[in-house]
């Protein structure tokens, strides 16, 4: 198991760091949005705030969170599909690997790749804008590790529906993460919602995390019901996303989707 | 059962409700070269598929070693491979890094000194460090050949093996294989359009024809029994 398990980990780090472009294109992003928003952000405290390090703070802390999320998906999703672009994918079922397996080696590129991403970001943040992750303590590895979880299902979801439906879908693996943005109330709190759009962010895991967040960096408070909520939320979401990979799979075999699948 | 490497028992595969597999049955025995013929449509790939277990039959059960291939497929899977021109290797990756990658997740012992002995053998040493996605079709089919030979398959599915090699490219192959067969004492079953092919390499053939078997055994048999000199003759009339 531990061999196979390897083997597509050493598969995925050579497509995801097996080229300077390509490597690049990790960390190019986070990096640029924690500047851009960190001279936004300077920019309008000097006009307006004395808490001027405070906000830049909060405003950065969830760029950065938010991005874990967004990055953490991106890396499933774009290792799975590199299978169906490769037209790999029927040489990689026909090997005596487990659905498992993959899965564990989906999250484990994900998880690396989203750290290697994302730690270039915070290095600039803190250089520049002062700006202090780690304030957030333990709670920032709890932040980090659930919003990564979130991550991850919908990596899984966008992944079945790619086998299942086709090329058609792979726009999702992109945009998907933007019909989700405005229901995380990452930048803004959940009561400034109208009251419809708060019922649907509170069956999502970020509302949650987003929330504590701020009550951890503007009052110094932890609300356990809101963590309690988010590890409640993201085993059902995960669990569920992993299993109806794994259905996929297996549809996909009863309708021959698995033979000559690819660009 | 004993002798045979594959059994298959009243196999059905309908997709939507589109019958593509009607109820075949059929053994390829261990040690022996089978092919199977069969126009575009006929049902090859789709049978290759559910042997390989990338399709699951609608009916009917397949047996691979003797092992019901639904209960033991990984067991199974592990001891044989496939190779197909139109199935890829990963693109971005060298033709190195790809018979690494299979050789660990079919669990290859030394796998370096494998695929050193295998790619000295089919001639490959100079694309050792080539990326895939940049090598020629019939390149490619030898670097697939050579992949689905790492783990020292027991039984070898092959679509179409010599497609997109030149001449004398193809009769190499043609005869490697045969040579594998012979030392290992393995089975292969192939598919191929290439019909003087199938004659120079299969012992025994089974015919398709739009998801039927409308003939099955020895060649020589069957040809004297239908009475056609080739199996040309056979395929034209009776595909």
């Amino acid at each position: 198991m531990f061999s196979r398990i390897f083997a597509l980990l050493i598969r995925y780090k050579n497509i995801s760091f097996g080229s300077f472009p390509r490597l690049i294109s990790i960390f190019y992003w986070p990096s640029v949005q924690i500047l851009f928003w960190g001279f936004f952000t300077n920019f309008l405290i000097s006009n307006d705030s004395d808490n001027g390090l405070g906000v830049i703070n909060i405003i950065l802390s969830a760029v950065v969170l938010w991005d874990v999320l967004f990055r953490g998906q991106l890396g499933l999703t774009m290792s799975f599909l590199e299978e169906i672009w490769s037209r790999n994918l029927t040489n990689l079922f026909i090997s005596p690997i487990r659905e498992f397996e993959l899965v564990i080696s989906l999250i484990f590129i994900s998880f690396i790749r989203t750290i290697i991403g994302l730690t270039p970001a915070v290095f600039i943040a803190n250089y520049f804008f002062d700006f202090h992750l780690f304030e957030l303590g333990f709670f920032l590895i709890f932040f980090f590790f659930n919003l990564i979880v979130v991550g991850w299902s919908i990596g899984f979801l966008v992944s079945s529906l790619v086998l299942r439906y086709g090329h058609a879908f792979e726009e999702l693996a992109w945009a998907i993460i933007f019909i989700l943005l405005p229901f995380s109330c990452v930048y803004y709190p959940l009561d400034s919602l109208p009251s419809l759009m708060q019922k649907i962010s509170l069956m999502f895991p970020p509302s949650h995390i987003f929330e504590s967040m701020r009550e951890i960096l503007i009052n110094g408070v932890i609300r356990y019901d809101l963590l309690k909520n988010i590890i409640i939320l993201n085993v059902i979401y995960l669990m569920g996303s992993i299993i109806f990979f794994i259905k996929i799979i297996s549809i996909s075999r009863n309708k021959g989707l698995l033979i000559n699948q690819g660009e | 059962m004993n002798d045979s490497f594959i059994n298959v028992v009243n196999l059905v595969k309908n997709f939507d409700n589109q019958s593509v597999i009607k109820n075949i049955s059929f053994n390829v025995n261990k040690n022996s070269i089978v092919g199977i013929l069969g126009k575009n449509g006929a049902g090859k790939t789709t049978l290759l598929g559910i042997l390989l277990g990338l399709i699951t039959p609608t009916k009917g059960d397949v047996y691979i070693f003797g092992k019901n291939l639904k209960s033991y497929k990984k067991e199974i899977l592990s001891q044989i491979n496939f190779q197909s021109p139109y199935v890829d290797l990963p693109k971005k990756m060298t033709v190195e890094q790809n018979l690494s990658f299979y050789s660990r997740l079919y669990g290859v012992k030394n796998f370096n000194k494998v695929i050193e002995t295998l790619v000295s053998d089919l001639k490959i040493n100079d694309l050792l460090k080539k990326n895939y996605g940049s090598l020629s079709a019939g390149q490619k089919t030898k670097i697939n050949l050579c992949k689905a030979l790492l783990n020292k398959p027991k039984l070898l599915l092959l679509d179409e093996p010599t497609a997109s090699l030149d001449p004398e490219t193809s009769i190499f192959i043609r005869n490697y294989l045969l040579a594998y067969q012979k030392k290992n004492k393995s089975s292969i079953l192939l598919t191929s359009h290439n019909l003087n092919e199938v004659q120079a390499m299969c012992s025994n053939i089974i015919l398709l024809k739009s998801g039927v078997i409308v003939s099955q055994g020895n060649i020589k048999q069957i040809l004297k029994d239908y009475n056609y000199k080739t199996l040309i003759e056979l395929f034209l009339s009776e595909g």
